[in-house]
């Protein structure tokens, strides 16, 4: 009893098995199946048997099975879970998993070929996903990679205009600094041509009247405003023309002295400008040029920093920084030459502060800045080995200083830029205050004036002009430059001079013509505007119109 | 890297003869083991795995080089000069058969005779000719290879992990024979059953013989006729093993065949 149940229970694991079982003769006939592949398959038991089992594969499962599966299990005499499909009807076809293997007889001939098959459907199904998942992480990878690619090849790209970039920047960094300063410059040369034209009518009206006395005065001071324009032509065309970098020992002080006449230039007349330059600074290795850019930068940054007008001090001094001091500054301990900006402007929030070297960054309006000069400022103090600190107050000023580190050696000599002082001079007669801040016009006005019999008194800005004028001195007609250094325009100079004194007359003389047209439509009775350069005779005629009632020429 | 490394070269036996035996699509050079014994006496034995086959260099695999039978048949010449293989008889298994005849036509000195087991001069039917598949069979058995390659893979990557020289390992490894490259064997299919040499036969100038299985499903028996016919002086023998590889199947039958044209 127990062993036909025990038959049973066999031929019921058999049958009913969650796996297919197939025997195959050795000629590839389906001699037997089990129920679990008959019900896979939908077929009767008679409508397999006796079959070829590659008849019942899809055409790729049966390539493959005579190719390389029966070769294999040939050789070895088993094949363990290999992919095969069969296709029992059109749309019937049946994902496995194979296992194949021999069963021989006693003489070891094969008897049959045993197959075990797994329904891998499922599992099929689940490897066809992660194919696709497979598949698009690559060609997410692949993407990513090509991103990679491209901006590799940009980066490189980048980095060979980066330095033709910085070039251009650099000159171009220059000549924004150059247009910033055309405006004075302008002005500058206007007052010397003056200079020069005046002293020559002068010689030549002396020539005239043949005297032939102390004339020298009159050309020393043309050959000087000559030399000083020539100074000035030669300075900013050295600025502005294209220089490699070329680091050498340089004296700071002579630098900002060669460069503060330009700056001065540059700055509005209510703006003072005073240098403070350390005995025995030590030398530095810098580029000039860069140096001077840097100086001029932080000069105009000063005059925008103080569009009311104030101070700016350029000081330079020597400097011990010990251990700690250094760290503070991120510099490496030791002697630095030391070049600060001083301003009495608008200061600067700890925001702008903080952003104050940013390339781009800046706080004036569209068009006036291109934010890249204190960036360059510091690009250019770390590149000598330097650094840069601000110190500012809100509404006080700012103080921008320039470590640069000590060279033990001398400077290399430069070109010494020639400078003439003009000479000062007055007759008796009719008094006339020369308010101008440019000594060769002051001169020239006066000695035109003097020859015509008047008696003048020259002021080199507004502070002593007043000073003057509340005095008890006579004076019947003020002179003077629209723009004035001492806090004061001339026109408020004027103003100021004839509420003090109503019978007092003006006349005002300026190099931006511009201003002329303007300021005339403007003037005040007794008052009138010349433009420099002006003809001495224009100037004697202007100023007789103011004081016909006496004619005090000679 | 020469010929020799590239295609795995054996050689062994003596003899004055050279039997050159080449393995088809499917497999290496060990499909040839139960039949090369019959000759190892008599007779100098070369055998070689296709690029991409058993232990071939797969980085000499050039997709472009073998996108033709051509490329192997370059393969088979350059093996022989650079063993300076003298009184070469190839015999060629499945598609290696026509991978002979093309070498043979191109350098018909360096071989005696060709042996082709199971030949077809073109797997896809094409009008009056009768290749055993239609193009649309074969079209998707091309569709499954690569839609399906980790089914495929599945039952190919045992083969590659399989390790033949280490036979103590026995039955834990899994299918230690016909080892091939999942991606190569992709494209060796591609290239095998969209072959169509039929135009090739007739300059074939050595002399040749045919063996012909019956029920083979690859090279059904027409076909062989058909390349027997096509080949001028071709011999032909209907063995009596069935299916493609009578060379595992009948080994000594095939032996005695190719003995007999000798």
């Amino acid at each position: 009893m127990s062993s036909l149940n025990d038959i049973e229970d066999l031929e019921d694991l058999y049958e009913h098995s969650p796996c297919g079982y197939l025997s195959v003769s050795l000629d590839g006939r389906i001699v037997k199946t089990n129920k679990t592949f008959l019900s896979w398959a939908k077929l009767d038991r008679e409508a397999l048997t006796g079959t070829r089992l590659h008849d019942w594969l899809h055409i790729a499962s049966r390539i493959y099975f005579e190719t390389h599966l029966l070769p294999l299990l040939r050789m070895q005499g088993y094949v363990n879970e290999v992919a095969v499909d069969f296709l029992f009807a059109p749309d019937n076809r049946l994902t496995t998993l194979v296992n194949f293997i021999e069963r021989r007889d006693e003489q070891g001939n094969v008897r049959i070929i045993r197959m075990t098959v797994f329904n891998a459907s499922d599992r099929r199904r689940y490897e066809k996903e992660l194919l696709a998942a497979r598949e698009s992480a690559q060609r997410a990878g692949a993407e990513v990679q090509k991103l990679n690619d491209a901006l590799q090849a940009r980066i490189v790209e980048a980095d060979a205009n980066h330095l033709r970039t910085e070039e251009l920047l650099r000159q171009a960094q220059k000549m924004e600094a150059v247009g910033q300063l055309t405006g004075g410059i302008a002005h500058d040369f206007n007052n010397l041509l003056a200079g020069i034209t005046g002293s020559l009518e002068l010689l030549d009206r002396r020539l005239e009247q043949g005297r032939i006395e102390d004339l020298s005065k009159y050309v020393s001071a043309a050959r000087g405003a000559t030399k000083r324009a020539a100074a000035l032509t030669h300075r900013l065309l050295a600025f502005s023309r294209q220089q490699d970098l070329a680091p050498q020992p340089t004296d700071i002080n002579r630098v900002v002295s060669d460069l503060q006449e330009m700056v001065r230039r540059s700055l509005g007349a209510n703006t003072s400008l005073e240098m403070i330059g350390a005995a025995g600074l030590w030398t530095t290795v810098v580029d000039r040029n860069q140096l001077e850019n840097a100086l001029l930068n932080l000069c105009i940054n000063a005059r925008d920093a103080m569009p009311a007008g104030g101070r700016i001090v350029i000081e330079t001094s020597n400097k011990w920084l010990d251990q700690r001091a250094a760290a503070e500054r991120d510099l490496p301990q030791g002697q630095y030459a030391c070049l600060c900006v001083t301003d009495t402007g608008t200061g600067m929030s700890p925001e702008v502060l903080a952003r104050a070297f940013d390339p781009f960054f800046t706080t004036k309006p569209s068009g006036v800045g291109t934010g890249l000069g204190l960036s360059m400022v510091h690009a250019f103090a770390r590149q000598a080995g330097g650094q840069v600190r601000i110190y500012t107050e809100i509404g006080q000023g700012t103080t921008i200083c320039l470590y640069l580190p000590r060279h033990r050696g001398p400077p290399e000599d430069i070109d010494a830029l020639a400078a003439t002082t003009g000479t000062w001079h007055s007759v008796r007669a009719e008094t006339i205050l020369i308010v101008d801040d440019e000594a060769t016009v002051r001169m020239t006005v006066s000695d035109a004036l003097t020859e015509a019999g008047y008696h003048i008194v020259e002021a080199a800005d507004s502070v002593t002009a007043l000073k003057l004028l509340e005095t008890a001195a006579q004076f019947d007609l003020l002179i003077t430059d629209f723009g004035l250094p001492g806090g004061m325009t001339g026109r408020q100079l004027a103003e100021t001079a004839q509420t003090m004194r109503e019978e007092l007359k003006v006349l005002f003389i300026t190099g931006y013509p511009e201003n002329a047209v303007f300021e005339n439509n403007l003037l005040a009775h007794g008052s009138s505007v010349l433009s420099k350069p002006f003809a001495i005779d224009a100037l004697i005629e202007a100023v007789s119109s103011l004081l016909p009632g006496v004619d005090n020429r000679v | 890297m020469s010929a020799r490394e590239r295609n795995y070269v054996q050689i062994s036996g003596q003899g004055a003869q050279t039997l050159m035996f080449a393995h088809g699509f499917g497999c290496d050079q060990t499909m040839w083991r139960l039949v090369t014994p019959a000759f190892k006496d008599s007779h100098r034995i070369v055998l070689f795995d296709h690029v991409g086959a058993g232990r071939s260099d797969l980085a000499a695999f050039n997709p472009t080089k073998y996108s033709s039978l051509q490329g192997y048949a370059d393969d088979v010449i350059e093996v022989i000069r650079e063993s300076k293989l003298k009184n070469v008889v190839f015999v060629g298994h499945s598609v290696s058969a026509m991978i002979g005849a093309l070498a043979a036509i191109n350098a018909p000195e360096l071989f005696e005779g060709l042996v082709m087991v199971g030949p077809s001069a073109r797997y896809i039917n094409d009008g009056d000719y009768t290749g055993g598949f239609t193009a649309a069979q074969i079209q998707e058995l091309l569709e499954f290879l690569d839609s399906n390659h980790l089914g495929w893979s599945a039952a190919m990557a045992p083969t590659i992990m399989g390790n033949a020289d280490r036979p103590e390992l026995g039955q834990e490894l899994t299918n230690s024979f016909c080892r091939t490259d999942p991606e190569i064997a992709k494209h060796f299919a591609r290239t095998v059953f969209t072959s169509d040499n039929r135009a090739d036969l007739a300059q074939v100038s050595v002399r040749t013989l045919i063996l012909q299985c019956a029920e083979d499903v690859i090279a059904p028996t027409a076909v062989g006729e058909y390349v027997h016919k096509h080949i001028p002086g071709s011999q032909f023998v209907q063995l009596q093993a069935t299916g493609h590889c009578p060379n595992l199947s009948a080994p000594h039958e095939t032996a005695a065949a190719i003995r007999a044209f000798l």
